[in-house]
């Protein structure tokens, strides 16, 4: 079975990907794969990783994010999970997977002003 | 009462079809938004064991009612390796290389019941329950 592909967008020196699917796991597996290559092709400096859509987050996905963002930072790349429904961090806390070491945002919009603070802080923003 | 459902587990897809005929029922039986994602989290957590650790099994869910109280039930069995010791895959951050330990914890957390029988070289049966407020 073929794997659903998400597609991961860039704009300026940041990658978006929104999850509107209802992941089965290999298809999250394919995702982790894409974005890395693709953080590694762009060389952007941030990633958000939008989940509004997703209505349920166990711990195979939950894991796989943070799987993501440790990948990516030691890529040199900032993960941000954005649009978690109340339901989803509910359960993930629930279930033991309180996620420590991943920055999230209230939204996509937050998420971006989040990013943009880290790049700016770490000195490799505008100047 | 409706007729109990049953999704056979054979691969990673099957997980999602388990998970998703568990909200439908939820949703049908009147649970709230936050009892539906508990239990579809659960029966996900429990079909991917079905499917790493016995490869082929059922999950069924059903109405259940007592003492006048609706609620779901969902039995997960297989006919796999059965679990040696049931204790020790109750605790919290217990896991095979496969897993990452919070499977059958967490789907007990999200659960209001939770019982499992396992016998090695038989199999494993897991009953849960979640009671509407």
């Amino acid at each position: 079975m073929e794997s659903l592909r998400i597609p991961i967008l860039k704009i300026g020196d940041i990658l978006i990907a929104s999850i509107q699917v209802n992941l089965h796991d290999a298809s999250a597996v394919q995702f982790k794969d894409d974005l890395l290559e693709k953080i590694h092709a762009t060389r952007a400096k941030g990633v958000i990783i939008d989940l509004t859509a997703l209505d349920l987050v166990d711990s195979f996905i939950g894991r796989l994010i943070a799987d993501i963002a440790a990948m990516a930072g030691l890529m040199g790349s900032r993960v941000v999970i954005t649009g978690l429904q109340p339901a989803v961090a509910i359960t993930l806390v629930e279930l033991g997977l309180e996620l420590p070491r991943v920055i999230t945002a209230l939204n996509l919009e937050k998420g971006l002003s989040v990013l943009q603070g880290i790049t700016a802080e770490s000195g490799d923003g505008a100047a | 009462m409706g007729q109990p459902k049953s999704a056979v587990i054979r691969s990673d897809l099957d997980i999602v079809i388990a998970r998703t005929m568990a909200r439908d029922m939820a949703r049908a039986l009147g649970f709230s938004a936050i009892d539906q994602a508990r239990i579809a989290t659960a029966v996900s957590e429990l079909a991917r064991n079905i499917y790493l650790y016995a490869g082929t099994g059922t999950v069924t869910v059903r109405e259940v009612e007592k003492l006048g109280r609706k609620g779901i039930e969902i039995v997960c069995e297989d006919q796999g390796p059965g679990i040696p010791d049931i204790d020790l895959v109750m605790q919290d951050g217990y896991t095979t290389s496969r897993g990452m330990g919070m499977g059958l914890p967490g789907a007990r957390r999200l659960m209001d019941d939770f019982s499992i029988q396992s016998q090695v070289g038989v199999g494993t049966k897991i009953v849960l329950r979640k009671w509407r407020s």
